[in-house]
């Protein structure tokens, strides 16, 4: 049996949906930024994967670019989540429909 | 043809790395959660590993595992209280059911799509003698090494960008986080 690139391919579409389904089920907001860095590092195994079957580096170098921007991504995040949390006590985000403070 | 060892490190691997995705999703405890990420995290490096990617193995673990994750805990540990408190019943019974059913379809159509998509690889892959391919670099250099010369010679726009972000990222968390 030889492992081909399908194979991590599959995994990571399944991590992929369970990230798809995580937002989906769950209002903490917390939870579901969680799963956001779930779908996220789901697509950067089958990057990964494309790169050693490719015979590539190019596939590890948007790896690096998409760990940059989710870091990026959760830093501001998390900012807003805070100061929500902040102004008000309540964190379901059914209730977090208005931009406004 | 894979030798045993690594078909069972194959099989273990997914096997560990789906549970714990599963667990991030289902443990009602936000903390439980985030470490059941960080796991994964570690799961995931050690998939970078088996493909021979070992900088991006470590960046994992350091930036990913290590920052990122050190940061998750802050925050939730910081709101954790509220966190629990206000966990409400379902507004909408039908949520879960719906998402399960939406969550199948998915994984069915990707798998079908990356199996169907995949099937030309074999013809795609780049002949070994190639003087740029990752094989020969890295046999000759490196792995980190290969990285770095790609980042600096082909990517070297995007890697400016980055830092660019990163700045923007900054600002804007201080931004947000200011007493008004």
């Amino acid at each position: 049996m030889t492992i081909t690139v399908s194979w991590y391919l599959i995994v990571s579409a399944i991590i992929f949906t369970v990230g798809v389904t995580g937002v989906l089920i769950r209002r903490n907001p917390l939870i579901i930024f969680m799963s956001i860095e779930l779908m996220l590092n789901a697509v950067n195994l089958s990057f990964v994967a494309f790169s050693h079957y490719l015979n590539s580096v190019d596939g590890q170098m948007f790896v690096f670019l998409v760990l940059t921007v989710a870091a990026a991504e959760v830093v501001v995040g998390l900012a807003i989540i805070v100061s929500i949390f902040r102004t008000r006590r309540d964190i379901d985000v059914d209730d977090m429909n208005v931009l406004r403070g | 043809m894979t030798d045993t060892p690594t078909l069972i490190a194959f099989f273990v691997l997914a096997t560990a790395s789906i549970a714990s995705a599963i667990g991030v999703i289902t443990f009602k405890n936000a903390v439980y959660s985030a470490l059941s990420l960080i796991l994964t995290l570690l799961f995931l490096a050690l998939f970078y590993l088996q493909l021979g990617a070992m900088f991006i193995a470590i960046v994992q673990i350091l930036i990913y595992a290590g920052a990122i994750m050190v940061l998750f805990l802050f925050v939730v540990t910081m709101l954790a209280s509220e966190v629990q408190s206000t966990e409400l019943p379902d507004r909408i019974p039908w949520q879960r059911g719906i998402a399960a059913i939406l969550g199948l379809i998915l994984v069915g159509a990707l798998s079908y799509l990356l199996i169907t998509g995949a099937a030309i690889d074999n013809h795609a892959v780049i002949p070994l003698t190639a003087a740029n391919s990752l094989t020969q670099v890295v046999k000759t250099q490196g792995d980190t090494q290969a990285f770095g010369l790609a980042l600096f010679h082909g990517f070297a726009f995007p890697f400016e960008v980055t830092s660019l972000v990163i700045v923007v990222a900054l600002l804007g968390a201080m931004v947000l986080g200011r007493k008004s």
